[in-house]
């Protein structure tokens, strides 16, 4: 039955009040970090605030959370020491650009703020310094960029039956459904602060390459699979895992991980599953019960794939990733071993070595069925 | 069995020196032509320094033919306020190899003269042109010679000597030489420019071939503290220096003859009238603590002989046999030798024993060397296993060797005196450095004497930072006893010490302008060559050489962190004067306030007080 207009007008009120709170908490909070620095000046100190350290001491795994988190160390980041002044201004410049860019609703990348930063003679010596700092602001404020509207320029995509009503200014209230267009949806912000409306998929695959995730769509991956299907482009992006941890957490669909047969390819699918350690400083962004089905080290030998030998910098990748809590058990242990003791590294594409559609064919299915004993 | 007839041939000290010329640095046209002015200059200041006279030194050199292409010969001229010296030394003075007046143990820039006299020689055999030299002794006369040397001989040979009424003392000397000033010009300048820097108190001006003046004019008045000549310190002493020294200490058996007799009679004041042999002792016996040695060793012998003048005049004293009491004597009259014991209580004898065997060890000891005492003396002649009254005279060679020996190894001499050393002094060595570098900072220090070998020296040293000095430092100033060394200092023990400092560990990184002034003051330099320009790296001298260093470097590095604390302090003020109101201008629009915050003050107050950082650390360095 189709809901009335009465039903959907309030639905939509109540989604964009709801926008309108995330909106107004972020705000309070940057006025009142402002507010401090304002008091000290106003009262002739210099002013000053603690930071979680993010040095690499300071990372710690927590096994209750499945990620990484910043320990308890902090340090005192004061305008009065001049080695810290210019960061110290940076930071907040940083937090006066994010109220605006929140407070006007309006989106910028990374390397907007770096070119911003020069109208306001804040001077930032490359993109990565002030990368740097927004992660300090991340940090201090323990929210993600994407809330301050900050997000980075590389986008992943996603196709499949998902309708998504938009919560941005111009849109509110607009729906679309993500089966509508084959090349697939960017994953941006537009995307990212959308209410999850409805699906009709089971199952979420995060596929590390765009051209097996063509080739996903080609084959009615979504509709043969009942699946959504995302394309991470390798590493994923904040944006991507935080879309990653909403259809998990609100569509509670479960999601898994289809990579290259590497060691890069099993810590994507780590990433996805228990965060990095650059971002231990932010929760939400983990999707703790994503599974990876493959490509495996064991595969490799299992379904006999053309492969290449491993170079010197993925062996030294695995030694160091065994050195890592979460590798320490079950199969992300298993096939590390497998991938240090052959020494061979097979891709995706692999598998068309048995005709194009063998990957989707043969090999899903069986790692579909897989994944629900894992 | 045929034999080979060799044949030795004495040769004179100045055909060793012309076949050996290398030794002495000329070695070629421009190496000789830098020597040759090094050693008529120290000649001049050497000379005024002895004499308390503030120097002026005029140097020239001019070429006989400006035209001819280098190398040709110079006219090299060198003209002092001297005390002069007297005609009759002239001759003698710049006709011979190894003729000098600079024999006493003092430091000096040269010693013997013999440098100036190789000049000459060197000149003379490039252009066969006789030396010039005009002085006045008196400030009234001067004596003008033309001079050669006979090199064979080793003889002077005057060409011309005239004479002329002068107004003031003074010394000028001139040859021609082979030189080429093209290639020497710059070692030359340099020597001129570092010579004035560590001779604060004289006027030095060079009148060079491309008629270019160099003036340096004195900038101190006062000439420093002249030095003593004094007695060898044992450590510094050889068995040969022994051997002569104890020639000096013993005394031949005088020969009596009538003139002897005549005044051994005289100074007992007795008459012509015959005397009896008891009379005449009685008369010494009274008079003896007035009579000299001769008289006394004279009336010794006869006591033993019991013989009166008449006696005595028949016979030959043929020996003293001090060991066994005996003393045998030729009897004109019998035509044989006899003998008569000594008794070894009588004072008699001990009069001849001084005589015939020398003083006593500890005498020896204490007489004729510096700062030993009679305790130090007999503890030496314990450690050396002699007896303390062990005379000189009667030592063996093998003894001597032993005596030398111990003399180097035994520790408890005191060390050598220092008043033989002439340093510049902290104080004008200071001056200099400001004057010449107008450095930012400057310090310098003057080590305590220290000896090796048994020849003290002092280490004096300054560094100076910034200014008017060039980056790419250390440079590194030598001198050794006011002679600046231009050549070979890759070898020289100061490079050395300076090259193994770790600069930063003293706050000093990079190409730093910074110059390093070392100066080393020694009765004897230990130079490796004869050439004069490295010091070799005796121990002892290295370890004072990088003490005097630490200290410095240590005054550096304080100066260097405040300066570096004072750039802190002013780029703190105006990193805040920067960005506290930026901070001002974010947060007032982040915290939703219309007015900017009131920091102003605080700001003014931060800013004041690291200004006044800056001053106060300014000051600071200033009476570093």
């Amino acid at each position: 039955m189709k809901p009335s207009k009465k039903e959907q007008d309030s639905k939509i009120k109540a989604r964009s009040k709801k926008a309108d709170d995330k909106q107004k908490t972020i705000l309070e909070m940057l006025q009142s970090h402002g507010a401090k620095i304002y008091d000290d000046l106003d009262n002739g100190q210099f002013p000053k605030f603690s930071i979680p350290s993010r040095s690499v001491s300071n990372i710690v795994y927590d096994k209750k959370l499945r990620q990484y988190i910043l320990g308890n160390n902090a340090a005192l980041r004061s305008s009065r020491n001049s080695s810290q002044l210019r960061s110290f201004t940076q930071l907040i410049w940083l937090a006066f650009f994010a109220n605006r860019l929140t407070n006007e609703r309006k989106s910028s990348t990374l390397r907007d703020i770096y070119y911003s930063s020069q109208a306001f003679a804040v001077e930032f010596e490359d993109q990565s310094e002030s990368d740097n700092i927004i992660v300090d602001l991340e940090a201090v404020t323990s929210r993600a960029r994407e809330d301050f509207h900050i997000f980075p320029e590389e986008r992943s995509s996603i196709f499949g039956d998902l309708n998504i009503e938009y919560t941005i200014p111009g849109y509110e209230g607009k729906t679309m459904n993500l089966a509508n267009h084959p090349d697939g949806y960017s994953i941006g912000p537009s995307l990212t602060t959308a209410e999850l409306v409805d699906t009709s998929a089971e199952i979420v695959i995060a596929i590390e390459k765009g051209g097996l995730f063509t080739r996903f769509v080609e084959e009615q991956v979504d509709k043969k699979f009942k699946s959504i299907i995302i394309n991470t482009g390798g590493q994923a992006p904040r944006s991507t895992r935080t879309l990653l941890k909403r259809l998990h957490d609100e569509m509670k669909l479960p999601v898994i991980c289809l990579t290259d047969g590497d060691v890069y390819g099993e810590h994507i699918a780590m990433v996805i599953k228990s965060g990095s350690a650059n971002a231990a400083h932010l929760r939400e962004l983990t999707v703790p019960d994503a599974k990876w089905v493959g490509v495996w080290a064991t595969d490799i030998e299992k379904y006999k794939l053309p492969t290449i030998p491993m170079t010197e910098a993925d062996i030294k990748r695995c030694y160091d990733l065994q050195k890592d809590p979460r590798y320490q058990d079950g199969i992300w242990k298993k096939e590390l071993d497998v991938f240090l003791r052959i020494k061979r590294k097979a891709e995706l594409e692999a598998f068309s070595k048995y005709g194009l559609t063998n990957i989707t064919d043969k090999y899903l299915p069986q790692k579909l069925e897989l994944a629900k004993s894992l | 069995m045929a034999s080979i007839e060799e044949k030795f041939n004495q040769i004179s000290p100045s055909e060793f020196f012309y076949s050996n010329r290398d030794l002495a640095g000329f070695s070629n046209p421009t190496r000789s032509l830098y020597t040759a002015v090094r050693e008529f200059v120290e000649n001049a200041l050497d000379a005024c320094d002895q004499k308390g006279i503030l120097p002026d030194v005029y140097l020239t050199i001019k070429a006989v033919d400006p035209d001819k292409p280098d190398p040709k010969p110079y006219i090299l001229t060198v003209k002092d306020n001297g005390p002069g010296i007297d005609a009759e030394h002239i001759p003698l003075a710049f006709g011979t190899v190894l003729y000098g007046s600079k024999f006493g143990l003092k430091q000096a820039r040269g010693m013997f003269g013999l440098g100036a006299t190789m000049a000459i020689l060197y000149g003379q055999i490039t252009t066969n042109q006789p030396v010039t030299v005009k002085s006045s002794s008196d400030g009234k006369i001067q004596n003008q010679f033309e001079i050669l040397l006979d090199i064979q001989k080793n003889k002077p040979i005057i060409v011309k000597h005239t004479t002329k009424e002068v107004t003031k003392t003074g010394l000028s000397v001139s040859i021609c030489l082979e030189g080429d000033y093209s290639k020497a010009g710059g070692k030359i300048r340099d020597y001129v420019y570092e010579t004035s820097l560590i001779t604060p108190y004289a006027s030095l001006t060079f009148d060079d071939p491309k008629d270019e003046k160099f003036t340096h004019t004195r900038f101190v008045k006062e000439i420093p503290p002249p030095p003593t000549i004094i007695r060898p310190h044992p450590h510094g002493i050889d068995v040969e220096r022994i051997r002569r020294m104890i020639v000096e200490s013993q005394f031949e058996i005088p020969i009596i003859d009538d003139a002897m007799i005549e005044k051994v009679r005289k100074d007992l004041g007795l008459s012509v009238k015959k005397l009896s042999f008891t009379s005449i002792m009685e008369k010494a016996k009274s008079k003896w603590k007035n009579l000299p040695r001769q008289v006394r060793v004279v009336v010794s012998l006869m006591s033993f002989l019991k013989m009166d003048f008449e006696k005595l005049n028949k016979i030959k004293i043929e020996d003293i046999d001090v060991s066994n009491k005996k003393l045998f004597y030729w009897d004109f009259g019998d035509s044989q030798s006899k003998s008569v014991d000594m008794d070894p209580e009588s004072m008699y004898y001990k009069q001849l024993t001084n005589t015939v065997q020398g003083e006593p060890l500890t005498t020896f000891l204490t007489k004729r060397f510096q700062r030993i005492g009679p305790s130090t003396a007999v503890k030496f002649a314990e450690f050396a296993k002699f007896k303390p009254e062990r005379r000189m005279g009667t030592l063996t060679n093998q003894e001597l060797v032993q005596l030398s020996d111990s003399l180097q190894k035994f520790e408890d001499f005191m060390a050598p005196d220092s008043s033989c050393l002439a340093p510049l002094g902290a104080e004008p060595l200071e001056k200099g450095i400001k004057k010449f570098f107008n450095p930012d900072f400057v310090a310098v220090v003057q080590r305590p004497a220290s000896a090796y070998s048994g020849f003290p020296f002092i280490i004096e040293m300054g560094i100076a930072y910034g200014g008017d000095i060039k980056s790419g430092g250390p440079h590194v100033y030598r001198y050794a006893n006011r002679i600046p060394l231009l050549y070979d200092e890759g070898s020289d023990v100061v490079l050395k010490v300076v090259n193994e400092t770790d600069w930063g560990r003293y706050k000093v990184k990079g190409e730093p302008p910074f110059i390093i002034v070392s100066h080393i003051c020694s009765t004897r330099i230990p130079y490796k060559t004869a050439g004069k320009e490295n010091v070799a790296d005796r121990q002892e001298i290295e370890r004072e050489l990088r003490l005097a260093l630490q200290f410095l470097s240590r005054k550096l590095s304080s100066f260097m962190s405040k300066r570096g604390q004072s750039e802190m302090a002013k780029k703190r003020a105006n990193l805040y004067a920067k960005y506290i109101p930026m901070i001002a201008e974010f947060c007032t629009e982040l915290s939703g306030n219309k007015k900017q915050p009131n920091y102003k003050k605080m700001l003014e107050t931060e800013i004041a007080s690291e200004i006044k950082k800056v001053e106060d650390e300014e000051n600071i360095i200033e009476t570093i």
